[in-house]
């Protein structure tokens, strides 16, 4: 895989499942928050694994990791993160300032945002494609950015050194929040995905 | 000079200075360090095995099994003599912990890494004098060329000298 196998259209295509699914995202979180959610556009590029640490404010940067795998006729990972003041915040916010720390509480509350943001993810791309997919049970780690995303590129097996990230930054105002969702997929697998969709564009 | 090491990367250096890498989790962080001549080495390995993957283009820095010799190479060529090299390790950590479908725990990818790393120096015949391996959190490990001393540190303060 080299960086210029990606067509225009089909970064069009991956990023529109990248905007419909963090729609979906967006709204479930703002909902429980009760406020609005800013959402970029997502950005899709394939980048060397040792520069993704950078794209977050570093590899030594304190974050709160939610990851799971989607399983299914394509499997990928589904890496929500989040810097560690910002999951701090949304604990709070969402405990109604009954706590601000990474004790039992705050750690489910932090692994169901990630949850919620990942199964909406995939239920846009289930309903888009009509594959099915079965989601992990989400796992938390708080630590060095770095640390966290070198682990899971490790479970993930990768033997490129190039991944395609699906990238989406969300943020809010009231909670000062701030998170990024990840979309890592196998790309060899993820072609038939795109392949779907760009068939289904041209009818 | 402060020279950076990423994941699946590789620096040398000699004389003085100092080798860094920020944020190993599962990954290990290996140094070898040759006391005659100063001359330092410092890799970060992501993987155990390379020979389990066909792909062809491999980079050699991100396994064990590849990235050890290589850096001895490269120490090499700058001077450095094989009899005079050792070698310490942090890192492969345990950040998450997954479960098979029976229930069981996996061997976690930290683990693998160290057994691989530990192999390939024994092969290699390099000894290893130092370590600072396993546990459930991410480590910054940095090599002070003048002296070979290495220092772990992690967010949570903990700190380690050897």
């Amino acid at each position: 895989m080299d960086k210029n196998s990606l067509k225009p259209e089909q970064i069009d295509i991956l990023k529109e499942i990248g905007n419909i699914g963090m729609g979906n995202a967006t709204t479930s979180l703002s909902k429980m928050l009760e406020e609005k959610i800013k959402m970029d556009v997502p950005e899709v590029s394939l980048i060397s694994l040792s520069e993704v640490p950078e794209l977050v404010g570093g590899p030594e940067k304190p974050v709160a990791v939610v990851f799971s795998k989607a399983l299914g006729e394509v499997s990928f990972f589904i890496i929500f993160l989040m810097p560690e003041h910002s999951a701090l915040n949304i604990i709070k916010a969402l405990t109604d300032g009954e706590t601000n720390e990474f004790c039992y509480m705050g750690r489910s509350v932090i692994r169901e945002v990630g949850n919620i943001v990942g199964a909406a993810y995939l239920s846009a791309l289930s309903f888009l494609t009509n594959y099915t997919f079965k989601q992990t049970p989400p796992i938390l780690a708080i630590d060095m950015a770095g640390a966290i995303l070198g682990t899971i590129f490790a479970e993930a097996d990768l033997a490129d050194d190039t991944l395609l990230l699906i990238k989406t930054i969300l943020n809010t105002e009231l909670t000062d929040f701030e998170g990024y969702l990840f979309i890592v997929p196998n790309w060899e697998k993820f072609k038939s995905i795109v392949e779907i969709l760009g068939l289904e564009l041209e009818e | 000079m402060i020279t950076r090491v990423k994941i699946a990367d590789i620096a040398t250096q000699r004389g003085s200075g100092v080798l860094i890498t920020v944020g190993l989790g599962s990954c290990i962080g290996t140094v070898f360090y040759d006391s005659k001549s100063i001359t330092a080495g410092m890799a970060h390995v992501l993987l155990p095995d390379s020979t389990q993957f066909n792909s062809k283009k491999q980079n050699a820095m991100k396994f064990a099994d590849t990235a050890l010799p290589l850096m001895l190479d490269n120490m090499l060529k700058k001077g450095a003599l094989k009899k005079n090299i050792v070698a310490k390790i942090a890192g492969g950590s345990k950040l998450f912990e997954f479960n098979t479908p029976d229930g069981k725990t996996e061997i976690s990818v930290g683990e693998k890494n160290i057994q691989a790393v530990k192999k390939t120096l024994k092969h290699m015949g390099i000894s290893l004098v130092a370590e600072d391996v396993g546990g459930t959190f991410g480590r910054t490990m940095k090599l002070f060329v003048d002296t070979g001393k290495v220092e772990i540190s992690s967010l949570e303060g903990y700190k380690k000298l050897f």
